[in-house]
């Protein structure tokens, strides 16, 4: 099969795919007990009338499958609907949050890879050493270790050091571009510690069972024959070949990091696409979820193509 | 006699068992147990034996992969032995392997000419230009011809053969004194394998390369070689001049080996002298006579005494009771 015919399979069925979960999305939250207009009748003065008038204003009186159609037509006009809660439109939302979310999930993405094929590395090298058993239990103790646990930890022992809360202070007074940068940094110096924590423990025990794999091929002891350096060995053909299983398990783990992200985001309250999911559950908000999982349903079939047309090209045996 | 290009003496390999806490390790493995072999300049020396005697081990010892308990490795006069990583560096030019399984042993993700250059630029200073012709050069001389057409390919785009030959010009590259080929061609098809032999053969009759082949086929071992020597559970058990070790084999396992080579003529049969019994574990050697257990011809006294490698003719010698 030439490249071009695996690249459009993978491609319509990347498509299909999210299609299918769109309209799960849209039933799934509409079968949750609770009612965004209920949550109204709460509020004084809110008489049946009024949520009557609300039901028909958030389009809710019609029939499940109008509703449906309704959303599939508007969705592909690009038009996501309006938040129930703060009658924004919810593309705006879902951007602003995505744009919040990105730098930290970025830099604690980058934080987990760069540590975790590190310590890989060293526990593959050193194996039966203390130096790489410490580096498995490390490893396998940060992945056992549960996100939001492993948050409020790190809350509770950084708390009056770093900013707990948010990803700006309010009241910062120097409104100078340095000045906002760096606050932004500060307070996503914890957040971004805790993904990577969770994160790289995958990381380095993928990376140091490649690595013992490609240590005892006879190409490694090739190179121990030719005299090359060890440390040479290992980059250059130890390395290179176990990145294969180890790049696309990064490119596959890159979508669920989105929506991963959920419970660091709630536990710092970053305000970020994970936060914003969890906020639309609370209110019930169907236009603000079905936006938000719209996002982190794409972003995981996007990282899944990614996967496989990065492994197509690194390694030249699938590329024929 | 000429000086001998690589000199093995006494060499002992101990491997220890690495014990864990639920499972109790066993004794120490004496996986090469005092083995001599000597070398000469353009003399091609055949090990043989079966899986598991310590053919492999004794290479790796050789090579410094894994360093030996007792015993000593001389390579042109140098004792390498005991070397450092620092000290063995400029010494691996002059003594290069060549693996069983060309498959495994190239770098998937490097090209041929990645692979031929990288000895270069370890051990030379060469100039790309440079480099670039000795790489032609040495794919011409394994017979990969044009040579230009194999630079760019990655290994899975050669067949086995083809793999194995490049395999050898980068053994080749540095141009060593030695060569040691462990199981060159057991894992190619019979119709490749001719070919690697007749390349390994041309080249110690014309570069004068010192080679050492590992083999379990005598037939091979007959054809090739000049002499054999037969390994048999960590020990030499016989070793001699190839015509006269297969003419006239003495010791019981190098018979043994022999009855079950196949004749030329398929119609013609043979009582294979087949050998019973366990086979050889080096972590479980039996008392006197290694062999013993599963020889045809053990006597009561083979339980006790344990054979040295005794010589019968001037270039021919054999440990067992029964030599005279």
């Amino acid at each position: 099969m030439t490249s071009w015919g695996y690249m459009l399979k993978r491609l319509v069925f990347a498509v299909a795919t999210v299609f299918v979960a769109t309209t799960l999305n849209f039933f799934l939250f509409r079968v949750l007990p609770g009612d965004a207009i209920r949550n109204l009748a709460r509020v004084p003065h809110a008489s049946p009338q009024l949520q009557a008038e609300l039901r028909k204003q958030f389009g809710l009186d019609k029939s499940p499958w109008e509703q449906y159609l309704l959303y599939l037509r508007q969705l592909a006009h690009g038009n996501l609907g309006i938040s129930f809660a703060d009658q924004k439109p919810v593309i705006d939302n879902v951007m602003q949050a995505l744009v919040n979310t990105l730098p930290m999930v970025l830099v604690g993405t980058v934080l987990a890879i760069v540590i975790g094929i590190a310590t890989g590395v060293i526990a593959a090298w050193w194996r039966g050493s203390w130096k790489g058993s410490l580096g498995t239990s490390a490893a396998i103790f940060f992945y056992a270790v549960p996100t939001q646990w492993l948050a409020l930890v790190l809350l509770i022992a950084f708390a009056g050091v770093l900013p707990s809360h948010g990803m700006s202070d309010p009241y910062l007074l120097d409104d100078s571009w340095t000045a906002h940068t760096l606050d932004v940094g500060r307070h996503m110096l914890l957040p971004s510690l805790t993904l990577a924590l969770t994160l790289y423990g995958e990381y380095a025990l993928i990376t140091r069972s490649a690595m013992l794999e490609t240590l005892g091929e006879d190409y490694v002891l090739t190179a121990r024959a030719k005299g090359l350096r060890p440390r040479v060995i290992v980059r250059r053909h130890a390395l290179r070949n176990a990145m294969l299983p180890v790049t696309t398990l990064i490119a596959l783990s890159l979508g669920y990091l989105v929506a991963g992200a959920i419970l660091i985001e709630t536990v710092f309250s970053w305000p970020g696409i994970g936060f914003a999911a969890y906020q639309a559950v609370i209110q019930r908000d169907y236009p603000m979820l079905q936006g938000t999982f719209l996002v982190l349903t794409v972003s995981v079939i996007f990282f899944n193509l990614l996967a496989d047309l990065l492994y197509a090209w690194l390694d030249p045996r699938i590329s024929e | 006699m000429n000086q001998p290009v690589l000199e093995v003496t006494d060499l002992v390999t101990v491997f220890e068992p690495r014990g864990s806490l639920l499972r109790k390790a066993g004794g120490p493995v004496r996986a090469v147990d005092g083995v001599s072999l000597r070398l000469a300049r353009g003399e091609m020396l055949a090990l043989v034996g079966e899986s598991g005697c310590g053919k492999t081990s004794t290479v790796q010892t050789i090579m410094r992969m894994v360093s030996a308990s007792s015993g000593s490795v001389v390579l042109d006069g140098e004792d390498i032995t005991a070397a450092t990583h620092r000290r063995m560096r400029p010494l691996r030019r002059r003594l290069q392997i060549v693996y069983q399984d060309p498959y495994e042993a190239l770098d998937p993700r490097f090209r041929v000419r990645q692979t031929l250059e990288e000895p270069l630029l370890i051990h030379t200073k060469m100039s790309r230009t440079q480099r670039q012709d000795a790489v032609i050069a040495a794919l011409e001389t394994v017979g990969l011809t044009p040579a230009e057409t194999f630079l760019e390919r990655f290994p899975h785009e050669l067949s086995g053969g083809q793999r194995q030959r490049v395999a050898i010009a980068a053994a080749l590259i540095l141009e060593p004194d030695v060569l040691i080929a462990d199981e060159p061609v057991s894992m190619l098809d019979v119709s490749v394998r001719a070919g690697i032999l007749d390349l390994l053969d041309r080249l110690r009759r014309e570069r004068g390369l010192a080679i050492l082949m590992i083999t379990h086929d005598l037939a091979t071992a007959a054809r090739f070689a000049d002499r054999i020597a037969v390994m048999y559970l960590g020990r030499i058990v016989e070793e001699g001049i190839a015509a006269e070790v297969v003419g006239t084999p003495r010791h019981p396992y190098t018979q043994a080996l022999l009855s079950v080579v196949p004749e030329r003529d398929p119609l013609r049969t043979r009582a294979p002298l087949l050998l019973v019994g366990e086979p050889p574990n080096a972590a479980n050697v039996p008392s006197g006579c290694r062999f013993h257990p599963r020889c045809p011809m053990a006597q009561e006294q083979c339980e006790a005494v344990d054979p040295a490698l005794r010589p019968i003719s001037a270039d021919h010698s054999a440990a067992c009771v029964l030599v005279e």
